[in-house]
């Protein structure tokens, strides 16, 4: 790739010197130039400087290979998806016809010194919702732009059923996506944005009308962008990533800046095309949001994956307790702890148990004579397990004061 | 070869499509045309009273196009830019190249779309202005007909400049990617090189301003050719090659660049 870059700035400026050289042994060299025209040649040759940098100089660091893409290769652990066989790439010229899944593995991206992504490799499997959680800055964004084929990758490769999103023709009958809803041009209307779209995948007008009859965008669909909430922003970039019927969805934060009623229908939606066997991956930050929404999550702290689990065990996982009020603490916690459970005092002032059940803790009690209080199980909720995990990974966080000197 | 074809004509309706849909290209295009026939009047006026027994400052032919290689250039010059400036601007280029991946065939398929419609309003607005201007002077300096020798030629060569303009713009906002630096450097090819090189002192100006855009459009509008400069066949080279060798090189930086 580099020496095909090289070609049109050799052209010029061999053209240029070849025409100077020729100019100078036809009719003589100048018999004076002075200090002014040197001054303008050196105006007018310095820019080409510019557009050589702007050519090679980007990304071009020591040690970083400029394209270190393997061929298409299935990675899958669990072998290729059986609709995806590891055909030569010249054979798949049609979309697969069944389940799509994206594979991602050994993905690294530099920026520069920056290390966006770090040997991440994860699966997303067809028929549920697949959460892409992670801090900011994590690199949610950047995976999905280097599935999408917009970054190149450093190293490792993201493969959708098998192939490299920039070598699937007419890649929206396979992948629809949104990663920006506001990245419209303000002065086109909602019915031309999706037209064009629609266009460079060859569908016609009708499926425009559908995807804005499935959006509720109808009405508003000959009014411009620029007039759009952020709302309908959203579900104009919905619309966009349905309008050739994907088999796969890509959807960077999506409920972002969206009212109650708006996230509902997206997990509405979400749901109803992961039910329909589609592969749905969709990127947050906000574990409130994923908990409604996601089947399966896929969390990243520092480009690095953290955890790759149902959504259900990761609940499950989470932390639980039960708080007790008892006059008698003290023996019960002694009794609970002869039990096997560890039990510690808690902020309320009540004693925090851990290893045993309400219903437990309550008969021994009630054995004993312990009168109790009070009895709260409690669930540490899910957005406290995702900050456990990724608190050590966040790229940014608040640490006290006393903190620094207390080490 | 049937994809290939399917897949160049997706590419080309995508970005007609675009083109065609924002109201300020229009208006851009509109307004475009109007100064220019307005100036034109005005320059073909002003020849007009010039007394006959004074040389006129420029042929009757180069005269019909004064006015438009400013009042039509530079706008439809701005607008190739913005074919991709805006996309960046927004956010929208990355909606595109998920659209369609291969950047070149994006690239290839503005230049051509810009450049057909520059193309057209060219053709259209340099027989307007010819006709124009001939009608005007015809009473004092005796009017050229659409069939003088070199007139058709002449014609066919400035409606093309106009789409060379076009593809230059295209390309510049490619490789800067930001408006305000790619009106810059489109101008600095369409006008700003040519502007430089007249600075320069003796032979040089012509030896090296030739090779301009400004100086090859000037020879191809001209009843007469001037000495120094590149034939009008070579001039048309020259016109050609500047977004030949721009777009060559906005499609390497392109493809090697993260969207």
């Amino acid at each position: 790739m580099s020496p095909a870059a090289a070609i049109p700035l050799l052209v010029v400026v061999v053209g240029f010197v070849a025409g100077c050289l020729t100019a100078v042994v036809r009719d003589g060299p100048p018999r004076y130039l002075p200090k002014w025209a040197w001054a303008l040649v050196i105006c007018a040759v310095v820019p080409w400087g510019g557009v050589a940098y702007l050519a090679f100089g980007r990304a071009r660091r020591p040690g970083i290979p400029l394209e270190t893409l393997a061929p298409v290769q299935p990675h899958d652990p669990g072998g290729p998806p059986a609709t995806a066989p590891a055909a030569p790439p010249a054979a798949r010229r049609r979309p697969p016809a069944g389940p799509v899944t994206i594979e991602v593995s050994g993905l690294t991206k530099h920026f520069g010194a920056v290390l966006a992504v770090d040997g991440l490799s994860f699966a997303v499997q067809p028929g549920k919702v697949t959460g892409f959680l992670g801090p900011n800055g994590a690199g949610k964004t950047t995976t999905m732009r280097v599935i999408l084929g917009l970054d190149s990758p450093t190293g490792g490769t993201a493969l959708i059923a098998g192939r490299r999103y920039r070598d699937i023709i007419r890649p929206l009958h396979e992948v629809g996506s949104l990663l920006d809803a506001t990245a419209v041009h303000r002065g086109r209307t909602a019915w031309f944005h999706l037209l064009a779209l629609a266009r460079s995948n060859g569908i016609g007008p009708p499926r425009v009308h559908e995807v804005l009859r499935m959006t509720g965008l109808e009405a508003v669909a000959g009014r411009r962008v620029g007039e759009f909430s952020l709302g309908m922003k959203q579900r104009l970039g919905i619309a966009a990533a349905l309008i050739a019927d994907p088999a796969v969805l890509l959807l960077d934060e999506p409920v972002n800046g969206l009212d109650l009623e708006g996230v509902r229908w997206i997990r509405q939606l979400l749901t109803h095309l992961a039910a329909e066997g589609r592969t749905v991956l969709v990127s947050s930050h906000l574990m409130s949001e994923m908990a409604m929404i996601a089947d399966h999550l896929i969390i990243i702290g520092r480009g690095r994956l953290l955890a790759d689990t149902p959504a259900a065990a990761f609940v499950s996982r989470a932390r639980r307790d039960v708080l007790v009020k008892s006059p008698r603490a003290a023996e019960l916690a002694a009794l609970v702890t002869a039990r096997g459970a560890t039990a510690g005092p808690d902020d309320s002032g009540g004693l925090a148990i851990t290893g045993m059940d309400a219903p437990g803790i309550g008969e021994l009690a009630a054995a004993h004579g312990i009168a109790v209080h009070e009895l709260v199980p409690r669930h540490a909720s899910l957005e406290d397990a995702y900050l456990d995990l990724t608190s050590g990974s966040a790229d940014y966080h608040f640490e006290p004061a006393e903190g620094v000197a207390v080490r | 070869m049937t994809s290939w074809l399917a897949r160049a004509r997706d590419a080309l309706a995508f970005e007609w499509t675009k083109l065609q849909s924002v109201r300020s290209n229009r208006w851009t295009l509109a307004a475009a045309v109007i100064v220019t026939l307005g100036v034109t009047v005005a320059i073909a006026e002003s020849l007009a009273s010039t007394p006959a027994n004074r040389p006129a400052p420029f042929d009757t032919l180069t005269a019909s196009f004064l006015g438009y290689a400013e009042y039509t250039v530079l706008p439809v010059t701005v607008l190739g830019v913005l074919v991709f400036t805006s996309e960046y601007a927004s956010g929208l280029i990355r909606t595109t190249f998920t659209a369609v991946p291969r950047r070149g065939a994006v690239l290839a398929a503005k230049a051509v779309v810009t450049g057909a419609a520059a193309l057209v309003v060219g053709e259209v607005l340099a027989v307007t202005c010819f006709l124009l201007t001939q009608a005007i002077v015809a009473g004092r300096h005796g009017g050229l007909s659409l069939s003088h020798p070199g007139v058709p030629g002449a014609i066919a060569a400035v409606g093309l400049a106009l789409a060379a303009c076009a593809a230059v713009g295209v390309a510049a906002g490619a490789i800067v990617r930001h408006t305000a630096g790619a009106i810059a450097a489109a101008i600095t090819v369409v006008y700003l090189l040519a502007l430089l090189c007249m600075f320069l002192p003796g032979p040089w100006n012509t030896r090296l301003g030739r090779f301009t855009m400004p100086f090859a459009a000037y020879q191809v509008a001209s009843l007469h050719q001037r000495a120094g400069l590149l034939p009008p066949a070579i001039s048309v080279v020259v016109l050609v090659a500047w977004p030949a060798i721009a777009l060559l090189a906005a499609a390497a930086v392109l493809r090697r660049r993260d969207a």
